[in-house]
């Protein structure tokens, strides 16, 4: 017992904060490591540089071959070069419990007495930075090989739009962990979840162009909020970038649903959590 | 008894046994998909929303029918890919995740003959998986089902089959050295759309993919399959028949080369005792 320690025992709310600090810090570190340790630095590098030109690509091409101006191209381009770190953001992080159930240390990890919250959020913090490379290499490409004027760009504004696009579509990618704590795996939802975003979130086309009742679910997606926050601070021929003011209400928007779907993930996680050690399913699933 | 079969036993023998791997595998396999058939969702869903986007970027402004039955056929053909490269790929890894990697490897027959036989139900699940898309898609967008010529659809779309199959049997060699195969799938997926010509003829391609794009039998298959449903399609403009010899010769060279791949990588990795350990 230390001598912080409250009448019954229980650690106070600064202890409980310092250590769920620590747990963050070495949960962040770990994921670090399984990530370019165990699955090695190459594979990484090959995600980072392939997948945003195969996705820019794919759809550029299908512009091309339809006989679209280059403006309307460039417009694809852009939204597929955010949208690419969703393979990082989403899909790798959903699948942390997942890996966990393969790999055997699900029962382990969940019968540690640390903070939830610190201990998963903090393993899915790396991909921020990896999904951030991924959409920077995509913005690299589409002044490169698609012609993507960045003259008039305001690179404060790309640059707070990549990475908090980024942090609130890793909320997405817990959200979907947690249904995999009780599922065989996540990743057929997060598969559908990625493939879907491709259609909502206004990558290829604006949202104004889906059917009245698909919209709404549109908006509740951060990265629709990205993409068109992208889209203005790199500004075109004539009109200057956004600047972060400019942005701000769709900033605004796209942090709020982040945290909201964060907040979502983590009941979704503590209620399976719960039903899982009540039935003693965590991996007789 | 074996050894008192004459020369033409000894072939029947071995070959005998081969196929009733070659059977067992492909059983197996069906009824491992059929235990857990989650699987084809993501195989569905990926092509079915690429053929949705393209489908919202163009409505409106060049939905002629062509559009549409290129749209759907393409569709279709990228799910046929998907779930072939997917699940070649990984019917060696999946042996790893399950702790069943020694007991194969110490089988008393060839790997490639047991991979074989699990690229073969995959690449049927890709033909089920891109009728499903196929059916949607005409259902969908309403489609008229205006096929220029069944029948050479029909065997140009058998032939891609097979010619799917041997890529994707030369592909699963790689995974027995590494564990990289769910990564390398997933890599692979949208570039293959691509070098294929799934969704564009390659003949849109910038020249420096070309090459890659025709060494790819089933380019050559799709390009048949566009030849003999689309009226009017031109593409690379070799026509239906030479496009299927050269899918051919390829095809031929993949099994050629996968076999011999087999060979090597299964014997190093016995000899390295790397199989699990990798």
């Amino acid at each position: 017992m230390t001598s912080t320690d409250g009448p019954d025992g229980r650690l106070g709310a600064s202890e409980r904060f310092f250590l769920a600090l620590r747990v963050f810090k070495g949960a962040f570190f770990f994921g670090r490591k399984g990530l370019i340790i165990w699955d090695s630095w190459d594979m990484w590098v090959m995600q980072i540089l392939i997948t945003p030109i195969a996705q820019m690509g794919f759809f550029a091409f299908l512009s091309i071959y339809w006989g679209y101006a280059p403006s309307f191209t460039q417009y694809i381009v852009v939204g597929n070069a955010l949208q690419a770190m969703s393979f990082s953001a989403v899909f790798a992080v959903a699948n942390i419990t997942s890996q966990d159930k393969w790999q055997g240390t699900l029962p382990g990890t969940i019968v540690t007495p640390a903070n939830r919250v610190a201990l998963f959020v903090g393993r899915a913090m790396f991909q921020v930075l990896l999904s951030a490379l991924i959409s920077a290499a995509g913005l690299l490409y589409a002044d490169v090989v698609f012609g993507v004027s960045f003259a008039s760009a305001n690179f404060l504004s790309v640059a707070v739009v990549v990475m908090l696009t980024s942090g609130a579509m890793i909320s997405f990618g817990l959200l979907i962990s947690a249904v995999g704590l009780y599922m065989r795996t996540a990743m057929i939802v997060a598969n559908v979840f990625l493939f879907i975003t491709l259609l909502l979130s206004g990558v290829n086309f604006p949202v104004s162009v889906l059917p009245a009742w698909l919209q709404p679910f549109s908006w509740t997606i951060p990265l629709t909020y990205g993409t068109e926050a992208l889209r203005m601070a790199i500004g075109s021929q004539g009109v200057p970038g956004a600047n972060l003011f400019q942005l701000s209400g769709l900033l605004g928007w796209e942090a709020l649903d982040g945290l909201l779907v964060l907040i979502a993930g983590l009941a979704l996680f503590t209620g399976f959590e719960t039903l899982s050690r009540r039935t003693g399913r965590f991996e007789e699933y | 008894m074996i050894t008192s079969l004459g020369a033409g036993g000894r072939v029947s023998g071995y070959l005998a046994r081969r196929l009733q791997v070659l059977k067992a595998c492909i059983i197996l396999t069906g009824k491992l998909f059929f235990a857990d058939p989650q699987w084809i969702i993501p195989s569905i869903i990926a092509p079915f929303v690429f053929t949705l986007v393209a489908f919202f970027l163009f409505n409106g402004q060049t939905s002629t029918s062509t559009f549409l039955l290129e749209l759907v056929l393409g569709g279709g053909l990228m799910g046929m890919w998907g779930t072939t490269i997917y699940g070649s790929v990984n019917s060696i890894g999946f042996d790893r995740w399950n702790g069943t990697m020694e007991s194969t490897l110490a089988a008393p027959i060839p790997l490639s003959w047991i991979s074989m036989g699990r690229v073969l139900f995959n690449t049927f699940e890709g033909v089920i998986n891109a009728f499903f898309i196929l059916a949607i898609g005409f259902v969908w967008f309403q489609v008229g089902f205006s096929i220029l010529n069944p029948l050479l659809f029909l065997m140009a779309a058998l032939c891609t089959f097979l010619s799917l199959s041997a890529f994707g049997l030369m592909m699963s060699t790689v995974v027995v050295l590494t564990r990289k195969g769910g990564f390398i799938t997933n890599s692979m997926e949208i570039p293959v759309y691509i070098a294929t010509g799934t969704m564009v003829p390659v003949i849109v391609l910038p020249f420096a993919v070309l090459p890659f794009a025709y060494i790819l039998g089933p380019t050559w298959g799709i390009e048949a399959i566009r030849n003999a449903a689309v009226s009017g399609y031109s593409g690379v403009g070799l026509g239906y028949w030479q496009d299927l010899s050269i899918m051919a010769v390829e095809t031929i060279a993949y099994l050629a080369l996968a076999f011999l791949l087999f060979r090597r990588v299964e014997a190093y990795a016995k000899r390295n005792g790397t199989i699990d350990e990798y």
